[in-house]
C-alpha cells in the first residue's frame, strides 16, 4: 500500500507567510494562489514567538478575500484555544467560506510530556466532533483530563463534511501522533520533507515519503481502517525542489525532472496533497507551471491504470448508505458537496418544509455542468429521483426514502442584466426573498407568493401567486426565458424565440419538462406599498365569504388580498385577511382598505407601509416529518353555494388552514393557452390543508363543481382525476405532447406527472 | 454637563446569527458603505446560533476597506487573553489599523461553564479582566523586551515573547456597568461600552462617568482617556414619541447630540439589525449630530481619547 496511488483527488497548494513584518502577504498570495488555479492554501501554526501573526485570525482574512480555493490549517493547536469554542469556529468559518474550511491540528505545548499533549489533542479531536454533530440529542458533555465540557449545546454543524488533519509533531518520535491519527483523522500531513536537491535528492525524500506512508498505513490497518479513508499531504520547500523562479515565461517546459518526481509522489508513494511552502510570488507561479504539468501526468497515468478517484469515508458512515446507489462511483466534481446518510450534515438536508425525507444521498451542484453530471448519475441508479429548489413543495416531493434528491440551493445566484428593460437572472435555489432584498435598491420587485422562504425554481416553474398578482400578474407571467437541462441532459435555452413550445410548457408544468436552472425575469417597478393584517369575526361565515369574494373583485388592480382562516375558537370564526396596496399614500391605502374592514366586525388590525422585502423576508429553516394533506380549487366567484359550503368546511375543524388567495385582476389578462397555467378565468385560488385525507377529502368532493381546476403547487390528491383539474382541457393534451418528445422515460415524475400511464410514485 | 471633547463616532451592533452568514457580513457592508465608523458584534460563544465572532470579524475584515471592526464584548471567560491578545494585534495588521477590542468580564456563567469555561463570581470576574487586561498590554508591548511574566490567579502568563504588535493603538473597550467594573474602567480601560438598555436612567448614566472619571484620576489618568460608547436600541418613525431614540430622524439628532453634549457619550452603536435605520444614521444622522456637536463645542469636531491626552487640539 505504500508504494501505490490512494486515487485520492489531487490538490496542489501553497503555505502562506504569516510574518507580521509583512501582514498583507498572505492575502495577496493567496489571491495569486487562487487566480493561478492552485486548490489549497495553508495557513500553519507557528511558535509564539511574537513575530508571526495569529494563524486563525489569517485564515478567516484570508477566507474574506478568497472564493475558490480550500482553507487549511497546519499544525493549529489548542493552546489557549477552548476546543468548544474552536469547533463552533470551524464551523462558523466553513459556513462563511462556503464549505470550503480543512482544519489541521497538533499537539499544544502545555501538558507535562509529549504522551500528555497527544491525550490532550485527542480530547480536543473529540469535543470537536462532537460539537459539530450537531444532529446528536442532547448537550455535547466531555470529561476529560485535559477538557471538560459540563454540557454545551452543539452544533452548527459544518457546511461540509469536512476532513480533520492531524500532522507530524516536528522533532518528536511521532509514533503517538501517528497513532491517533490512524485512528481519529481524516488528513495526515507526513512530516516535512527538505532535503538535497537534485535526483538524489529526489530519491532520498520518495524512500522517507513511503516509509511513512508504510508505517501509517500500518498503523490504520491496526486500527481497523481503510488507508483510502485519510488524504496524505506533504508541504515541500522550494529550494529543494529547484523551482526556477526565473522561468517566468510561459513558453518555457516546466523542469521534466520535478514534474515525475511530484508525479511519483501522487502515482507511487500515495501523497494526494502537495503543498509548496516559503513561497513568494516568483515561486508561487513556477509550482503552479509545474503544477499543470504533474496534473496532466497523474490525470493521464491514472486513466491508462483505471484508477478510481475520490475519497473515502468513514467505515461509520459506510455504513450508513443504503442499497441501489453507487456511492463511489458519484461523479468527482459532486463529491465533495454531497451528502449521504452517515454524514454530519444529513440531517439539515434530508427534511424539506413539508415533509420528512429519507433520501440516499443528497447531490447540490453549483453550476448546470454540474445538473448535467447529476442528473445522468441519477439516472443510472435505479432509485427515486427528487428535483429540489427551495424544499418547500407542497405537491412537489422534493425529498424521498432511499433516493436521491438533487438539491439546487447552492445555485441561488441573482444578477440584473439590464436595469433599462428591468431584465433578471436568478437560478432556482435562491429564495424569494433574497431576491426580493436584491431588487429592492432598484425600485423594483417580483411578486411571488406569501412567503420568503420558498424557492424560486419550484414556485416560478408553476405559478406564483402573490400580493401583487392582481396588479402584475403571476410570477411566471413575467419569465422572458429559461435555461433547462433536459432528461437527455442537453441544455436549452427557452423564450418565445427558441423552443418556444418548451417554454410554454415550463410555465405552469415545468416539473414535468426538466430542470431550470436560470431563470430570466422582466420584473416591475416597486416603491414602498401599504400591507395591512385584519382580523374579523367571520362567524356568520357563508356572508363574510360572499362579501369578501366581492369586495375582492370590485377592488382596483392595486390591491391584492389573501384570506385565511381556521376552525371556530371560542366560538368565534376569525378571519385573517392580508392585503397588499401598491401604493405608498397612506391616504390611497386606507381607501382601498376600508371596504374590507367593514365586511365584518374588525377586531384587530395592523397597516404598515413597507419596503415590499419587509413582507417576504426569510425566515430560519423550518423542516416537517410525514405527509402534507391538501386540496386545492380555482374558483371564479365566490358564489353564496360555494361559501355556504366553505363555511361547513371550516366549521367542522378538518382544515386549521384555509386559504383564499385573489388570483384575478392582472392574472386575466394572459390567454389560458399562452401556458401551461390555464386557470385564467379564476378570481381566487383556495386550499384546505388538514391533517386526514379521509376528512378534508369528504368535505372537498363534494364542493368541487364550485371549482374550475386546481393550483397544481398546492394540491396532494394522489388520485388520478387531479390531473385534468390541474391541467384542465387542451392544456392536458398540449403537456403530454411535450412530455412524449421532452421526457418520454418520464425522468421528472414526481409533482403531477402528465406521462401515461400515470407514473407510480413510491 | 459632561463634554470630554472627543471626536464622535457611530456603528452598528450586528447579530452574528449563523443561518444567513452572508446577510450578517452584508450589514457589515452596508454600515460601511453607509459611512459609519463602527461595526461590532455580539460575542457568545456557547450561543449554537451565532457564528464565531472572531472568526466573524477576521472574514468581515476582508471583506472592508475602511470600517473599524469590534467584539462587542469579547467574552473573555471563552477567549484566553494571550491567543486574544495575539489575534487582536494580527486582525489590526492584516486590517491596516481597523480594530479595537470590546471586552467584557462574561455574564451567563452557566453557558460559559457549559462550553468549559471557569465559571467566576462577578468580584473574581472584575479581577479575571484586571489580569487580561495587563496581559494583552504587555504582550502588545514589544518596546519592551523582557519576556512577559504575570503569576496571576486567573490568566497566568510565564515567559511568554512579546508581540505581534498591534498596526495602531488598539483601544481596549470595557462593558461595565457595577461599581468595582466602572473603577476598572476607570484604571485601566480605553473606553466604556455599555448598552443602554441596560441602564435604568440617563441619572445611571452619569452616575457611571463619574464613576469612571474619578476612578481613572484616582490612578493618575486623564478621564478623556477613556472613551464612552454606548449601545443604543431604537426605531425611526414618522411621529415623534417621548422615548429616547423612537422617533423621526430629527428626533435622533436632537436626542445622540445632548447625549454627546451633556452626557459625555461619543460613540453611538445602533442596534436591531435594520439596513435602514443604520443607512440613515450613516448619511443623515449622524453629519447632522456632528454638526450641532461641533456648533456647540465652538466649531472643533473633537478628537480621539489618546491624541486628546497627548495634548493635541482639534
Amino acid at each position: 500500500m505504500s508504494g501505490a496511488d490512494l486515487g485520492h483527488p489531487l490538490q496542489l497548494g501553497i503555505e502562506l507567510p504569516v510574518s507580521a513584518a509583512d501582514p498583507g502577504a498572505a492575502v495577496r498570495l493567496a489571491r495569486r494562489a487562487e487566480e493561478l488555479g492552485l486548490d489549497l492554501v495553508v495557513v500553519a501554526d507557528g511558535t509564539d514567538d511574537g513575530g508571526a501573526l495569529d494563524a486563525w485570525t489569517v485564515l478567516g482574512a484570508v477566507a474574506g478575500a478568497t472564493g475558490r480555493v480550500d482553507l487549511a490549517t497546519r499544525g493549529l493547536r489548542l493552546d489557549g484555544r477552548p476546543p468548544a469554542v474552536l469547533a463552533r469556529a470551524v464551523a462558523s468559518l466553513d459556513h462563511l467560506a462556503g464549505g470550503r474550511v480543512t482544519p489541521g491540528l497538533a499537539a499544544g505545548t502545555g501538558g507535562a510530556d509529549a504522551d500528555d499533549a497527544l491525550d490532550a489533542l485527542a480530547e480536543g479531536v473529540d469535543v470537536l466532533r462532537g460539537m459539530w454533530a450537531a444532529a446528536e440529542p442532547g448537550p455535547l458533555v466531555h470529561e476529560g483530563r485535559h477538557h471538560r465540557v459540563p454540557g454545551a449545546q452543539r452544533g452548527p454543524a459544518p457546511a461540509h463534511e469536512l476532513a480533520l488533519w492531524l500532522g507530524a509533531t516536528p522533532g518528536s518520535a511521532d509514533d503517538g501522533a501517528r497513532t491517533l491519527a490512524a485512528r481519529v483523522a481524516d488528513g495526515w500531513w507526513l512530516p516535512t520533507a527538505g532535503g538535497a536537491e537534485g535526483a538524489q535528492g529526489a530519491r532520498a525524500r520518495l524512500d522517507a515519503v513511503r516509509r511513512e506512508q508504510a508505517a501509517l498505513d500500518a498503523a490504520l490497518t491496526a486500527a481497523g481502517r481503510d488507508a483510502r479513508e485519510v488524504r496524505r499531504g506533504l508541504v515541500l520547500d522550494g529550494a529543494s525542489l529547484a523551482l526556477d523562479p526565473r522561468a517566468v515565461d510561459a513558453t518555457a517546459a516546466p523542469s521534466a525532472p520535478v514534474v515525475d518526481h511530484l508525479a511519483a509522489l501522487v502515482l507511487d508513494a500515495g501523497v494526494g496533497t502537495l503543498v509548496l511552502a516559503g513561497a513568494d510570488e516568483a515561486a508561487l507561479v513556477a509550482f503552479a507551471r509545474v503544477g499543470a504539468a504533474v496534473r496532466d501526468r497523474v490525470a493521464a497515468a491514472r486513466a491508462a491504470r483505471g484508477t478510481r478517484v475520490g475519497t473515502v469515508r468513514s467505515a461509520a458512515v459506510r455504513a450508513a448508505r443504503v442499497p441501489g446507489i453507487d456511492y463511489d462511483g458519484i461523479p468527482a466534481a459532486l463529491t465533495r458537496t454531497a451528502v449521504e446518510p452517515g454524514d454530519a450534515g444529513y440531517a439539515a438536508v434530508r427534511s424539506t418544509y413539508m415533509r420528512g425525507g429519507r433520501p440516499g444521498l443528497v447531490l447540490r451542484p453549483g453550476d448546470t455542468a454540474e445538473v448535467v453530471e447529476a442528473l445522468a448519475y441519477a439516472r443510472a441508479q435505479d432509485v427515486p429521483l427528487a428535483i429540489r429548489s427551495g424544499g418547500h413543495g407542497i405537491s412537489g416531493r422534493s425529498t424521498n426514502d432511499g433516493g436521491i434528491v438533487l438539491d439546487l440551493s447552492r445555485m441561488s445566484a441573482i444578477e440584473v442584466l439590464d436595469v433599462a428593460t428591468r431584465r433578471i437572472r436568478v437560478q432556482p435555489g435562491a429564495r424569494w426573498g433574497e431576491v426580493a432584498a436584491a431588487l429592492h435598491p432598484y425600485g423594483w420587485a417580483l411578486s411571488s407568493g406569501d412567503y420568503g422562504g420558498v424557492g424560486v425554481g419550484g414556485l416560478a416553474t408553476a405559478g406564483g401567486i402573490g400580493f401583487l398578482a392582481r396588479e402584475h400578474g403571476l410570477t411566471l407571467d413575467h419569465l422572458r426565458a429559461a435555461e433547462v437541462v433536459l432528461a437527455d441532459g442537453s441544455v436549452v435555452r427557452a423564450s418565445d424565440d427558441e423552443n418556444a413550445d418548451l417554454f410554454w410548457g415550463v410555465r405552469g408544468a415545468g416539473a414535468n419538462l426538466g430542470i431550470v436552472t436560470s431563470f430570466e425575469f422582466e420584473v416591475d417597478e416597486v416603491g414602498d406599498v401599504g400591507f395591512a393584517q385584519l382580523v374579523l369575526d367571520a362567524s356568520d361565515t357563508e356572508q363574510f365569504l360572499v362579501d369578501y369574494g366581492a369586495t375582492v373583485e370590485s377592488a382596483p388592480r392595486d390591491t391584492t388580498a389573501f384570506l385565511i382562516m381556521g376552525p371556530p375558537r371560542g366560538g368565534i370564526v376569525a378571519a385573517q385577511i392580508m392585503a397588499m396596496v401598491d401604493s405608498d399614500d397612506p391616504q390611497t391605502i386606507i381607501e382601498r382598505l376600508n371596504p374590507f374592514a367593514r365586511i365584518a366586525p374588525l377586531l384587530q388590525q395592523q397597516v404598515q407601509v413597507v419596503p415590499y422585502p419587509a413582507v417576504v423576508s426569510v425566515p430560519q429553516r423550518h423542516t416537517s416529518e410525514g405527509e402534507p394533506v391538501t386540496r386545492s380549487g380555482m374558483a371564479e366567484h365566490l358564489t353564496p353555494e360555494l361559501a355556504a359550503d366553505a363555511a361547513r368546511l371550516v366549521r367542522s375543524g378538518a382544515t386549521p388552514f384555509f386559504q383564499i388567495r385573489a388570483a384575478g385582476g392582472a392574472v386575466h389578462d394572459v390567454p389560458a393557452d399562452a401556458t401551461a397555467y390555464a386557470h385564467r378565468s379564476a378570481n381566487f385560488s383556495i386550499v384546505a390543508m388538514g391533517s386526514s385525507r379521509r376528512r378534508i377529502d369528504a368535505l372537498w368532493d363534494a364542493m368541487a363543481h364550485h371549482f374550475h381546476g386546481a393550483y397544481l403547487s398546492f394540491e396532494t390528491d394522489p388520485r388520478p382525476e387531479r390531473l385534468a383539474d390541474v391541467f384542465p382541457g387542451p392544456t392536458l393534451e398540449r403537456l403530454r405532447e411535450l412530455k412524449r418528445r421532452y421526457d418520454p422515460e418520464d425522468v421528472f415524475r414526481h409533482n403531477y406527472s402528465v406521462a401515461e400511464p400515470p407514473a407510480v410514485v413510491p | 454637563m459632561t463634554d470630554y471633547g472627543h471626536d464622535l463616532l457611530f456603528g452598528s451592533f450586528i447579530t452574528p446569527g449563523n443561518a444567513a452568514p452572508e446577510r450578517v457580513v452584508g450589514l457589515a457592508q452596508l454600515s460601511e458603505q453607509a459611512g459609519l465608523d463602527l461595526a461590532t458584534f455580539q460575542d457568545h460563544p456557547y450561543q449554537p446560533s451565532f457564528l464565531d465572532t472572531w472568526t466573524l470579524l477576521s472574514y468581515v475584515a476582508a471583506r472592508t476597506e475602511r470600517i473599524t471592526l469590534a467584539p462587542n464584548v469579547a467574552n473573555l471567560p471563552l477567549r484566553p487573553p494571550a491567543v486574544l491578545a495575539r489575534s487582536v494585534a494580527s486582525l489590526d495588521l492584516l486590517s491596516g489599523g481597523r480594530v479595537e477590542l470590546g471586552l467584557g468580564s462574561g455574564a451567563f456563567w452557566d453557558a460559559i461553564e457549559a462550553m468549559g469555561g471557569r465559571r467566576l463570581t462577578p468580584g473574581q470576574g472584575v479581577d479575571a479582566l484586571r489580569e487580561a487586561i495587563a496581559v494583552i498590554r504587555a504582550l502588545w508591548d514589544t518596546g519592551e523586551r523582557a519576556r512577559v511574566d504575570l503569576p496571576g490567579e486567573y490568566w497566568p502568563i510565564a515567559g511568554a515573547k512579546r508581540g505581534p504588535a498591534p498596526a495602531h493603538p488598539v483601544g481596549i473597550w470595557v462593558g461595565a456597568y457595577k461599581p468595582r467594573m466602572l473603577r476598572l474602567t476607570g484604571e485601566h480601560a480605553d473606553g466604556w461600552l455599555p448598552s443602554l438598555g441596560y441602564l435604568s436612567s440617563l441619572q445611571d448614566l452619569d452616575d457611571a462617568n463619574a464613576r469612571i472619571d474619578d476612578a481613572a484620576r484616582g490612578a493618575g489618568r486623564d478621564p478623556r482617556a477613556v472613551r464612552r460608547l454606548l449601545n443604543v436600541g431604537g426605531q425611526l418613525s414618522a411621529t415623534r414619541t417621548a422615548t429616547l431614540l423612537a422617533g423621526p430622524p430629527e428626533q435622533w439628532v436632537e436626542q445622540l447630540a445632548a447625549l454627546a453634549l451633556e452626557h459625555g457619550m461619543s460613540a453611538f452603536i445602533a442596534t436591531g439589525d435594520d439596513p435602514t435605520l443604520l443607512t440613515v444614521l450613516g448619511q443623515e444622522i449622524a453629519p447632522a449630530v456632528r454638526e450641532i456637536v461641533a456648533a456647540e463645542r465652538g466649531g472643533s469636531a473633537g478628537v480621539a481619547p489618546a491624541a486628546l491626552v497627548a495634548g493635541e487640539q482639534a
